[in-house]
């Protein structure tokens, strides 16, 4: 018997334990994860997130809900706006302006549209869930694709 | 097996490997995600995470950084999400709860008396208590510069926080705790 306190290393150890038995990560999620593993891009030309609306406003009262996103691989940028209006539409741009099949990417599925003379297009009622946009050449091969984002 | 030689055998396309990451760095993944109290789309933060990690795995430079990776993705990605949901949440809608560093776990319990007491210490601790307590119990553990950076903290107020943080959650807990905690481990090492 011993009327020492706790250690601190002891007490962090404890409360990780008590945490992961009382919250641990759902059998679905864990699903989710292993599968993500089909996902896995290599050596595609990817663009990243390099503009984020609700990074930029973040602390500030915006009145404008829609979020904007920015995607930039070289040679290429992505502009995307995701409006709330009741269904989530997703409207996008090509820069450089140009005609190409868009496809929007899910976790279960792939929507695939077509691009205007400005390089615009667009997705009605966006899905929750992670999404990537991919766009292909005329031979149906990737030329670009997006990260992963959450809308 | 390293992360480094895991990583290696994903590029390759083994789905085991894959599966072996996931099995060392889901804990830690999903215990962050839920300290930032997104409720239902915690699973959506979680597998933008594993689907960034799946298109990055060839570009991680340094595996023995893979924990402080996912665990700052994590961060990223939850704030972007708590962002959204802040702004477009109407005045109608205000928080469902009063106090918002009310934690869930509080209403969940265990069978373990000794884990369901630290749990309801926990849950009375202040959010930013709470916060970088979760930061410091993970498996495996995340380094002091990491967790600053996620808390915005300079790195060398961690160390005094944390005895901090663990001196209010010690008084929290009822008496004979750590004697009810030896039995048990002492009882663990005799198997």
């Amino acid at each position: 018997m011993t009327d020492e306190p706790i250690h601190d290393d002891e007490l962090l150890d404890l409360l990780g334990r008590a945490i992961d038995a009382a919250d641990p990560v759902p059998d679905h999620v864990l699903d989710g994860a292993r599968a993500a593993f089909t996902w896995r891009t290599i050596d595609t030309e990817l663009a990243e997130l390099v503009f984020d609306s609700t990074q930029e406003l973040a602390g500030v009262r915006a009145e404008e809900a829609n979020r904007q996103v920015t995607f930039r691989a070289p040679g290429v940028e992505i502009e995307v706006m995701v409006i709330e209006n009741g269904s989530r539409r997703l409207v996008g741009q090509l820069v450089p302006p140009a005609m190409h099949t868009v496809e929007l990417v899910g976790a279960d599925a792939v929507r695939s549209v077509e691009s205007d003379q400005l390089g615009r297009f667009t997705f009605e009622a966006l899905e929750p869930g992670p999404v990537r946009l991919v766009v292909l050449g005329a031979d149906g091969a990737r030329i670009v694709q997006t990260e992963w984002v959450l809308f | 097996m390293d992360v480094g030689d895991l990583l290696r055998r994903v590029i390759e396309g083994d789905q085991r490997a894959w599966d072996e990451l996931v099995g060392r760095f889901g804990g830690l993944v999903w215990s962050i995600a839920r300290g930032y109290r997104l409720g239902a789309l915690t699973d959506d933060v979680v597998q933008t995470v594993w689907l960034r990690l799946a298109e990055s795995c060839d570009r991680i430079r340094d595996p023995e950084r893979l924990a402080a990776w996912l665990a700052t993705t994590t961060r990223n990605e939850a704030l972007r999400v708590s962002t959204k949901q802040a702004r477009t949440r109407s005045v109608g809608d205000l928080p469902e709860r009063a106090d918002p560093s009310a934690s869930s776990l509080d209403e969940i319990v265990t069978d373990d008396d000794t884990l369901r007491h630290v749990l309801h210490g926990f849950a009375q601790l202040p959010a930013k208590d709470q916060d970088l307590l979760r930061l410091l119990c993970t498996v495996p553990p995340l380094d002091y510069a990491t967790i600053g950076e996620m808390l915005g903290r300079p790195i060398g107020s961690i160390g005094p926080s944390r005895d901090r943080a663990l001196a209010k959650l010690k008084k929290l807990l009822p008496p004979g705790l750590e004697d009810h905690q030896r039995r048990q481990s002492r009882k663990g090492e005799a198997e």
